[in-house]
């Protein structure tokens, strides 16, 4: 509870100070949020070429193009600090030898150190897509659908989120890595916009089983919209989302923590 | 019991025994080919940046360690903070062990990273010692207590509204000093507190600072290049070369034992032709004032003599009119201890 309102007393530092640059906060967020709009309607092009792309109407790809677009979004804002991009300059600079020397648990700090609002043009983008692709789609609502959707909401932040954190941590041994990892998180997201089985094999096992992409994105996206696994795997998959999230932040976590170990032994 | 030491001393609140530290600097290989080899097989070569140091250190000291760049002061002061852990050796302060226990033991220290800001960039310096009220969880009637203070002997008074990032580097120190010491720690370590600053600014910080151990007795380690600090402030000096501890002791014994040569010079009644003293070499003549360099035994084969001795030698032989005696630089003697080694021999 204490931490829970340190964090968002950090955050607020961090939002109010943006909005001490208001003008270049609000055309950001107008950049973001038509620069997205134009990849969407490239992807609308395609659809009204093709009609479908793997069985899946315009409506269908949309739903999980809006779910990955609000997921990344949120995510992207949330772990603004475990960006790798950013945390690498933390580093860098000595700001994260700072934070070492601060009573607080150091996620805690990571992750109130930024906080980049102007992803909200993303998210409001994502949000649109995503009412168009329900109307679009003519999902039937049931009330365990509403309920589950912000848990799924929450499970693609969280898998986003420790691809970020993953990412931060390889910068205590390298920053040559950075690039493969931004491959990953960024590749990521527009992967998961269409619908897994237009993939490779090889592609879908490794979103599956390996980095369980697919099981917060994919398989909830088949409940939602009522279609059936074309792979005829069980059901439950598409409940898996919270336990596939979960898994990812607790693994993305210890690694983290082997990896401050790692930083203290050298001081890189 | 806090400063219950692992063998047995129940005063220090500083032990450090046979710290060693060693780093790998990897060796880069340049060129896109160069890169992904360095991911695979990277060639290293080992570095001990503190390779064996023993010390203690009491409650209310102020204490300096000094020594040239690389020589692994600043690796020692990130292990002592908890920033970095050790290869081998053990360290407690205050009962902790720094790296084991980390947030206990920062929530018990200050430090001050020269040139390191660790207040909010975009925030007037009055709500970035706020948010340190939050994250040290200090009680509002102490905070307050501690403020005052700190704005009256700092002049924190006049910047007190100013965002962080627009204050003068003077400034930024003060107000980081003032930060570090907010929640009252026991003690305060410091990394080049005063520099690239002017000589009114250093003077300050330096009032301050040993304003605070006085005061507060709060423990004090500081390392600096500017021996000023170090002739202002610290009673005790711990000198290490390439990761080891060369000297541990008073800074006047420093001096005395490896000071350079003094020099004396007297205005005499009437000009001599040659006015030769045994123990001394004149180094200077300008009509009836005539420079001397002198020594202690540690410099002169002959024995060397002290100031008295040389005086009255030489009023037993010439009229003097007046006298003044100047001791040498401790710039000057840190710096020959450095470059002639004059430790290692020991």
């Amino acid at each position: 509870m204490r931490s829970l309102r340190l964090y968002l007393r950090l955050v607020g530092v961090c939002v109010r100070s943006q909005m001490q640059y208001k003008a270049s906060f609000l055309t950001d967020l107008a950049g973001t949020l038509f620069g997205n709009a134009i990849t969407f309607l490239s992807l609308a092009a395609v659809f009204a070429r093709f009609g479908s792309v793997g069985g899946w109407r315009l409506g269908e790809v949309a739903f999980l193009y809006g779910l990955v677009e609000m997921g990344f979004a949120t995510m992207d804002m949330v772990f603004s600090g475990y960006d790798p991009g950013y945390f690498s300059q933390l580093v860098r600079r000595g700001q994260f030898d700072q934070m070492l020397l601060r009573p607080v648990a150091l996620p805690l700090q990571v992750l109130s150190s930024e906080f980049t609002l102007r992803r909200l043009g993303r998210f409001a983008q994502g949000l649109i897509v995503f009412l168009l692709a329900v109307r679009l789609a003519g999902i039937h609502w049931t009330v365990a659908k509403l309920l589950y959707l912000p848990v799924v909401f929450g499970s693609v932040v969280a898998f986003f989120g420790s691809l970020f954190w993953i990412g931060s941590t390889t910068c205590f041994w390298t920053v040559e890595a950075l690039e493969a990892i931004n491959i990953f998180t960024y590749g990521g997201t527009e992967m998961l916009a269409y619908p897994m089985h237009i993939y490779d094999d090889w592609l879908r096992y490794l979103f599956t089983y390996v980095i369980p992409a697919s099981l917060v994105v994919y398989y909830p996206a088949l409940y939602f919209l009522g279609k059936p696994d074309p792979f005829g795997l069980p059901r439950a998959l598409s409940f898996l989302a919270p336990v596939a999230g979960a898994a990812m932040l607790l693994l993305a976590n210890a690694f983290w923590r082997f990896g401050v170990r790692h930083y203290q032994g050298t001081g890189t | 019991m806090a400063g219950d030491g692992l063998w047995g001393s129940m005063a220090a609140i500083v032990e450090v025994r046979d710290l060693h530290k060693e780093f790998r600097v990897f060796l880069h290989r340049r060129g896109g080919l160069g890169a992904l080899r360095n991911l695979f097989s990277r060639q290293h070569r080992l570095v001990r940046a503190v390779d064996g140091i023993s010390f203690r250190i009491e409650p209310g000291e102020l204490v300096g360690y000094l020594g040239p760049n690389g020589a692994g002061k600043s690796t020692t002061i990130k292990i002592l903070t908890g920033i970095l852990v050790p290869t081998s050796g053990e360290v407690v302060v205050a009962g902790r062990v720094p790296w084991r226990q980390r947030r206990e033991h920062v929530a018990r220290i200050g430090a001050v990273f020269g040139q390191r800001n660790s207040l909010w960039w975009d925030l007037p310096v009055i709500e970035s010692l706020d948010l340190l009220r939050h994250i040290y969880r200090i009680p509002a009637a102490r905070y307050r207590r501690n403020l005052d203070e700190f704005e009256s002997i700092l002049g924190l008074g006049e910047f007190l509204s100013t965002p962080v990032r627009s204050l003068s580097l003077g400034q930024l120190m003060r107000a980081n000093l003032a930060g570090a010491l907010l929640h009252d720690p026991d003690i305060l370590f410091l990394d080049e507190p005063t520099i690239g600053l002017d000589v009114v600014a250093k003077e300050r910080i330096r009032q301050f600072i040993l304003r605070v151990n006085r005061e507060r007795g709060t423990t004090v380690i500081l390392t600096t290049h500017d021996l000023g600090d170090v002739e202002r402030l610290c009673q005790r000096v711990l000198m290490i070369d390439r990761g080891r501890l060369l000297f541990d002791g008073q800074l006047a014994e420093l001096q005395r034992r490896f000071g350079g040569e003094r020099e004396l010079v007297a205005e005499f009644a009437e000009e001599y032709p040659d006015p030769q003293v045994p123990g001394a070499t004149i180094v200077g003549r300008e009509g009836p004032r005539v420079t001397y360099r002198f020594g202690n035994g540690a410099q002169r084969p002959d024995g060397g003599v002290t100031a008295s001795e040389l005086i009255a030698r030489l009023s037993a032989r010439y009229r003097l009119a007046d006298l003044s005696v100047r001791e040498p630089e401790i710039e000057e003697t840190v710096r020959r201890i450095y470059e002639q080694r004059l430790l290692d021999r020991e």
